[in-house]
C-alpha cells in the first residue's frame, strides 16, 4: 500500500506536469516562440524598403539593430536625401531623429496611429510589438502540416482593457517560429491590413523570411516591402547603442 | 385746428395714406423682428456658449488657460469644492472636470480631441452633455471604461455602441498613456462641431487614464436664470478672495468668451446700422408721398397763403399730417412686429436646414427671438424722429409757395 503522503505529492506532481505539457500547444507559446525566433536576443539587419504606390515607388535601405522584445533602432543609409533619419524605440516609446534639423522629437499619442516613414507600417506597429504576448489572448485554432512542418493558425483576441485598436489579429506560425502571415481585423473582423512574408532562407544562422509585405486590405497597387539584405542574430552590441545619443550622433 | 386740418388732410387720398401706412408699418415691424431676431440668437450664442462646458464661473489653474495640459490641473479640488459652496447661493451649481486633449483611434480612424471626464449627474443643468440625447445608455459615475461619444464622430470612425476605442494622451508624469474604452453611448449635440470634438468619460477614469488621482482640471459653476451680469461680477470677485489660499484663477463667462462678449458689447451699435438702413429705404417713400401730397394741393396753399396764413402754419400742419403717418404706421408696425415676433417665439425659427452656416457662427438651429423692450422703443423713436426730420422739406416747400406762383401753375 502507498503512503498517504507520498498518493499526495504523486498527485501535486501530476499537477504540475499537466499545465507544462499543455503548454507545448499553446497559442501564448506559440507567439512567443516565433517573437524571440523572428528577433533572437540582439539582432542587426540591413533591411530595403520599397514603398510602392499607383504612380511611383521609392526605395530605401536601412540599417537596423533590436535587442529583445522592446528596444530598436532603425537608421536609414539611402537615398542620400534622406541619410541619416532614425528612429529609436524603447518600450513603448518612440522618437525620430532628423538631421537637417538636428532634433529628435518624442512621438507623442496622436503621431502613433500615423505611417513610419511613409510606408505602409505604423508607429503602433512598430511600438506595440512588444506587448503582443500581454496584451492578447492568443489561442490555436487550426494546425496543419506543409512538406513535414507543423504551420499553427493562432488567433489572437485583445484583451478587454488592453489599449489595442484591432478586433482580433490572426497569425501563421510555422513550428520552427517563422512568421508566415499577420492579419489585422476591426471589431467586426473585417481584416484592415495584413502583412506577409515570402522566401524563407537561412540568414543570420537560422531560418527566416527574407522579404515581409504590408498592405492594406482591398489595396492591390499599394504596399511595402521590406527586403533583408544581411541579418546577424545574437551580435555584441554596445550597451548603449539604444539611447537618444547614439540616435543623434547616427550610429553605425 | 391745425391737428384736425391736417387728420383731415391725410384721409383726402385714402388710398395713398394707406400705402404710405403700410410702407412704414413694414419698417417698424421688420426693425422690431430684426431686433427681436439677433437678441434671440446673441442670447443663444450666449447660451450655447456658457452650456459648451463653460459655465458662468469657471475655477482652473493659472497656466491651464494658456496650456491645457493635465500638469496644470487642480490639486485641491475638495477644498476648493467647500470654500466655494460657502461663497456662492445654494441654487448655484458645482462640477469638477478633467479636460485634456487626447487622440482617440479604432481600426480604421484616428482623430485628435478632448477627453473630458465628468460626473454625469452633477452636469445636467450646467453643460450640454448633462441633457444631451444620448443613444444606448449614459455613462455612470464610476464608470471604469465606459465612454460616450457624438454621433458625427460615431459616424466617422463607422463604429457604434458596444465597440471598442482606444484613447491615449499625456499622463501627469509626462509618459504617454493610452486605455481601451467602450462606447457605452452616442450623444446628440445642438452641433456636428461639438459631437466632433468631446469624447466623454468618467471622472474616475479619466483620472486613472493621466495617472492622478482626485484631481480635477476644473471645476465650474452655474448660476440660477435670474442672476444678472452684475450679480456675477459680484460672486466672482468673492469667489476670488474666497479663494486666494488655494493659487488658481476664477474666470467669469465674459473672461472666458472674449469674442462673445466683445459681439456683445457690438451689439447696439449693430442694431442702430439696421435701423438706419431699413429706414433710408423708409425715408424716400415717406418724402415722396407728403411731396406728391403737397404738389397736388399747390392752389390750396397759395390760397391759404392769399387769405393770409403764416408760412410757420403751414409747415406745422405738413409736419402734423406726416406725423400723423408715422405714429399711425408705428402703432400698427409695433402690434404687428410684436404679434409676428410672439407667434416665433412660442415655436422658434428652424434654421436646421442651414446647420452648417448657423454651426460655423456657433448658433442654435432653432432661434427663440426675443423681444426687449428698449429695442422696441428704439425702434419707433428712430422712425419718429428721422420721419419728422424728413419731412421738414416737403413742408418747407409748402411754406415757400407764393399765391401767384400757385395761380399760374393751373
Amino acid at each position: 500500500m502507498i503512503p498517504r503522503h507520498l498518493f499526495r505529492s504523486g498527485l501535486f506532481c501530476l499537477f504540475l506536469l499537466l499545465p507544462l505539457s499543455a503548454f507545448a500547444e499553446d497559442g501564448a507559446s506559440v507567439v512567443d516562440k516565433a517573437f524571440k525566433h523572428m528577433r533572437g536576443k540582439t539582432s542587426a539587419a540591413v533591411i530595403e524598403m520599397t514603398i510602392q504606390r499607383p504612380d511611383f515607388s521609392r526605395t530605401m535601405v536601412m540599417k537596423a539593430w533590436t535587442m529583445g522584445k522592446s528596444e530598436g533602432l532603425f537608421f536609414i543609409e539611402s537615398p542620400p536625401k534622406d541619410a541619416g533619419n532614425g528612429t529609436l524605440k524603447k518600450g513603448r516609446n518612440m522618437w525620430t531623429y532628423n538631421p537637417k534639423v538636428n532634433r529628435t522629437i518624442k512621438l507623442p499619442p496622436s503621431m502613433m496611429s500615423q505611417s513610419w516613414m511613409g510606408s505602409d507600417f505604423s508607429n503602433n506597429d512598430l511600438s506595440k510589438t512588444d506587448s503582443m504576448v500581454e496584451d492578447y489572448t492568443h489561442t490555436i485554432t487550426d494546425t496543419r502540416s506543409e512538406n513535414g512542418i507543423t504551420i499553427y493558425e493562432v488567433t489572437s483576441v485583445p484583451h478587454e482593457e488592453a489599449a489595442v485598436v484591432w478586433g482580433k489579429l490572426e497569425l501563421t506560425i510555422r513550428e520552427d517560429g517563422v512568421l508566415l502571415r499577420e492579419a489585422f481585423f476591426d471589431e467586426d473582423n473585417l481584416l484592415v491590413k495584413e502583412m506577409t512574408t515570402l522566401e524563407i532562407s537561412s540568414m543570420g544562422g537560422r531560418l527566416f523570411p527574407r522579404v515581409w509585405i504590408m498592405r492594406k486590405a482591398g489595396e492591390t497597387e499599394k504596399f511595402t516591402k521590406l527586403t533583408y539584405k544581411e541579418l546577424g542574430f545574437d551580435v555584441n552590441l554596445p550597451k548603449n547603442l539604444f539611447s537618444l545619443s547614439s540616435l543623434k550622433t547616427k550610429r553605425r | 385746428m391745425y391737428t384736425q386740418l391736417a387728420w383731415r388732410n391725410i384721409w383726402r387720398n385714402p388710398r395713398r395714406t394707406a400705402i404710405i401706412l403700410t410702407a412704414i408699418l413694414i419698417g417698424v415691424a421688420a426693425m422690431i423682428i430684426l431686433a427681436a431676431l439677433m437678441r434671440g440668437m446673441v442670447g443663444g450664442m450666449v447660451e450655447n456658449a456658457i452650456d459648451n462646458m463653460v459655465g458662468h464661473i469657471k475655477i482652473q489653474h493659472p497656466d491651464y488657460r494658456s496650456d491645457p495640459d493635465i500638469s496644470h490641473r487642480l490639486s485641491e479640488v475638495d477644498g476648493i469644492s467647500k470654500a466655494l459652496k460657502i461663497v456662492l447661493p445654494e441654487s448655484a451649481r458645482i462640477t469638477q472636470r478633467i479636460r485634456i486633449d487626447g487622440v482617440v483611434s479604432n481600426a480604421r480612424e484616428t482623430a485628435g480631441i478632448e477627453i473630458v471626464g465628468i460626473h454625469p449627474e452633477s452636469e445636467i443643468g450646467i453643460s450640454f452633455i448633462g441633457t444631451a440625447p444620448v443613444e444606448g445608455s449614459p455613462i455612470t459615475a464610476s464608470d471604469k471604461n465606459g465612454v460616450l461619444i457624438g454621433a458625427a464622430l460615431a459616424k466617422k470612425f463607422q463604429t457604434g455602441i458596444g465597440k471598442k476605442l482606444v484613447v491615449a494622451t499625456q499622463r501627469g508624469d509626462g509618459e504617454s498613456g493610452s486605455r481601451a474604452f467602450r462606447i457605452r453611448g452616442i450623444f446628440h449635440g445642438d452641433m456636428e462641431a461639438t459631437e466632433k470634438a468631446y469624447l466623454f468619460i468618467s471622472l474616475p477614469a479619466a483620472q486613472r487614464l493621466v495617472h492622478e488621482e482626485d484631481s480635477a482640471t476644473e471645476i465650474a459653476v452655474t448660476l440660477a436664470r435670474e442672476t444678472s451680469g452684475k450679480e456675477l461680477e459680484k460672486l466672482v470677485m468673492q469667489c476670488r478672495t474666497a479663494l486666494e489660499p488655494f493659487n488658481v484663477s476664477v474666470y467669469g463667462w465674459k473672461d472666458l468668451l472674449p469674442a462673445i462678449t466683445a459681439y456683445l458689447a457690438m451689439f447696439d451699435v449693430f442694431l442702430l446700422i439696421w435701423f438706419v438702413v431699413i429706414f433710408i429705404a423708409m425715408g424716400f417713400g415717406i418724402v415722396n408721398t407728403v411731396l406728391m401730397a403737397v404738389y397736388e394741393r399747390m392752389r390750396e396753399f397759395g390760397l391759404l397763403k392769399a387769405i393770409g396764413m403764416r408760412p410757420a402754419r403751414i409747415i406745422r400742419m405738413v409736419m402734423g399730417e406726416s406725423l400723423f403717418l408715422l405714429i399711425l404706421g408705428c402703432t400698427g408696425g409695433t402690434f404687428f412686429g410684436l404679434g409676428v415676433t410672439c407667434y416665433f417665439a412660442e415655436t422658434g425659427i428652424d434654421l436646421g436646414a442651414f446647420s452648417k452656416g448657423t454651426e460655423m457662427w456657433g448658433m442654435s438651429r432653432i432661434i427663440l427671438p426675443v423681444i426687449n423692450a428698449s429695442d422696441i422703443l428704439f425702434a419707433n423713436a428712430v422712425v419718429l424722429l428721422l420721419g419728422l426730420l424728413v419731412s421738414i422739406y416737403p413742408a418747407v416747400k409748402a411754406a415757400r409757395f407764393t399765391p401767384v406762383e400757385t395761380m399760374r401753375q393751373n
